[in-house]
């Protein structure tokens, strides 16, 4: 029997920063089928093959002293260098996959000794939390793509345990040759573009800028977020169960939640086929005739960031009125619940949020009007 | 006041052995060929984890400051012919995910926290607020070469899995109260703990503990009573 538990939170504030811009600019870009996605030598300026990364305007894949990222995260996330954050009632999430490896790379390969305080965890979260002016209250999380998910579910623990007033998630993944080389070298980053859940003959994925951020609160904001689920199947280092156990057993408990509410679903889909195969038919089976729809076609994998920066976007697309549909994949598709084209969203009563990672790792949450 | 009593604890400490000692001796925890591709973090923290008496819990928090170390330092020295197996690897939690991925073990909640300061009392909280009734507590680091210096991986390597219940169960090992000393003054919440004082632990510096002394207080079983990150109180009371 499927244990429900309240690791429900109030979102008082998201945003996010793809290539594409804010949350509004982004979610009205892909509602036009803009691709962010560019064709980029996958070690930088020392070459390679030509793979589709998607990066942020004016930023090259290779890393920079301090990283170049930074400036946009400033720009965009006011919320995130309010005073107090870091204190002890008002903790800091930071959640990534890669934080700032880029700079080792760039220290590996230059050699230059400027690159090293940015590039190890400590150090790299030890360098935003003085750059945004937080304080010590801060919580660390990096588990691949599903990272941004454990910050949200830790958050809202702890406010639920009245350990805090809010509490502050932030996440973010900025490219490198070494992560590009890394997907390139396990051969699902090619030339070709990402088409999630389109059946073809061959996948591939893209992988993409990406920050995001998001206020939890017990009692204040909009949407709310439920019924929080993870699930990790430890059957192989890059694949999934056959049988597609590890997300049936994900989505049991969103989908309990969710109790028949319609919803439209915000899938992982990267562009591989096995994982995007087994997503749709483990969504086809739970929420039968929601419309599902992945994004990553167009803003490629922004990795440990992913399920935050599509939470803002989901969230975002609620607003609006219309969720943008699944960019740059045509038919035909896995399943008939793949939504090709935008669509309005007004009557629908939520949005499942999912993503996947390394070690059959497995992430949702409901989120929905409060 | 968060409170959880230790049912069972394994650790492991290298010390001064090559690396290749250990994985020696740790091979013959795994099935035959398994560690060709393991770190020697995955071999010693999948050591400590496999070593605990079995349990119905689903959820592991998974500390490491640092991580994959040597896979890391590997990885970038492959270039420019990336290494995929290294690439993976080089990954946080790898470490953690080895051994669990050789047993086929699946994991309800897994958390893996990572950096700096506040990592031992995170991951500690992190595994007092898990709705079920036990959680596992496991972490360590590996020592590095070449990055050692420039602090970008660990200088020594450890490893240890702790399981946490809510009740104390026949025999606990001990007993851990992790309080906000700011919750603490707010109304409606519980007082502190009204046990003798114990010593203040060495390796306290800068006011957090740091995971190296955490896993001293875990391998040596030292008492500790006192601030271990800013806002935040730690009890180990051993049995």
């Amino acid at each position: 029997m499927q244990t429900i538990n309240d690791d429900s939170a109030r979102l008082a504030a998201c945003g996010c920063v793809t290539p594409l811009g804010g949350a509004a600019d982004t979610v009205a870009a892909l509602l036009k089928n803009e691709r962010a996605l560019r064709s980029v030598p996958v070690l930088g300026r020392e070459g390679g093959d030509p793979v589709p990364l998607a990066l942020l305007i004016d930023r090259a894949l290779d890393e920079t002293v301090p990283p170049s990222w930074l400036a946009a995260i400033k720009a965009h996330f006011a919320p995130v260098q309010e005073a107090g954050w870091g204190s002890p009632r008002r903790p800091v999430y930071v959640t990534s996959s890669n934080f700032g490896v880029g700079s080792l790379y760039a220290y590996r390969r230059g050699g230059d000794p400027a690159s090293l305080p940015f590039g190890a965890v400590p150090r790299c979260v030890d360098w935003l939390r003085r750059e945004f002016g937080w304080g010590e209250n801060i919580a660390v999380f990096s588990h691949a793509c599903v990272s941004a998910h454990l910050g949200l579910l830790q958050a809202s623990r702890v406010l639920r345990a009245g350990l805090a007033e809010e509490a502050l998630v932030f996440s973010f993944d900025f490219l490198s040759p070494f992560v590009a080389a890394g997907f390139h070298a396990l051969k699902i980053l090619n030339a070709d573009l990402p088409a999630p859940y389109q059946a073809r003959a061959t996948g591939s994925i893209g992988l993409g800028d990406g920050a995001a951020f998001a206020v939890l609160t017990r009692d204040r904001g909009d949407f709310t977020i439920l019924a929080q689920s993870l699930h990790n199947e430890m059957h192989h280092f890059t694949a999934n169960r056959a049988d597609g156990a590890g997300f049936a057993a994900c989505l049991a408990p969103v989908a309990a939640a969710a109790a028949g509410r319609p919803v439209w679903l915000k899938g992982h889909g990267t562009g591989t086929l096995e994982a995007g195969r087994l997503e749709c038919d483990a969504f086809a089976r739970v929420f039968a005739g929601s419309p599902l729809v992945g994004w990553k076609g167009s803003l490629g994998h922004t990795l440990g960031s992913c399920g935050l920066v599509e939470l803002a976007l989901a969230a975002e697309a609620i607003r609006t009125g219309r969720t943008p549909g699944t960019v740059g994949t045509v038919a035909p598709v896995f399943s008939d619940s793949v939504a090709l084209e935008s669509f309005a969203n007004g009557a629908f009563d939520g949005a499942i949020c999912a993503s996947n990672a390394f070690g059959g790792a497995h992430a949702a949450f409901l989120l929905s009007h409060a | 006041m968060l409170e959880r009593f230790l049912q069972d604890l394994r650790t492991d400490d290298p010390g001064a052995e090559t690396p290749a000692a250990t994985r020696d001796r740790l091979k013959g925890r795994y099935a035959p060929g398994s560690t060709r591709r393991m770190t020697l973090l995955g071999m010693l923290v999948g050591s400590t984890l496999g070593d605990l008496s079995a349990a119905a819990d689903c959820t592991i928090v998974y500390a490491s400051s640092l991580g994959e170390g040597r896979a890391l330092e590997d990885y970038l020295a492959s270039f420019p012919c990336a290494s995929p197996t290294l690439f993976q690897t080089s990954i946080h939690p790898s470490g953690v995910q080895q051994g669990l991925i050789g047993r086929q073990q699946s994991v309800r909640e897994l958390f893996p926290l990572a950096g700096g300061p506040q990592l031992v009392v995170q991951a500690l909280l992190t595994a007092m607020l898990v709705p079920g009734p036990v959680a596992t507590l496991t972490g360590g680091e590996e020592r590095g070469t070449w990055l050692v210096e420039s602090g970008a991986v660990s200088d020594r390597s450890f490893a240890y899995a702790v399981r946490l219940a809510r009740e104390p169960g026949p025999n606990p090992l001990g007993r851990l109260v992790l309080e906000s000393e700011i919750a603490a003054t707010s109304p409606g919440l519980s007082n502190p703990v009204d046990e003798a004082p114990v010593p203040r632990a060495d390796g306290i510096a800068g006011g957090a503990l740091s995971h190296a002394a955490w896993f001293e207080l875990l391998h040596h079983r030292r008492a500790l009573d006192g601030p271990v990150a800013a806002g935040w109180r730690l009890q180990l009371i051993w049995s």
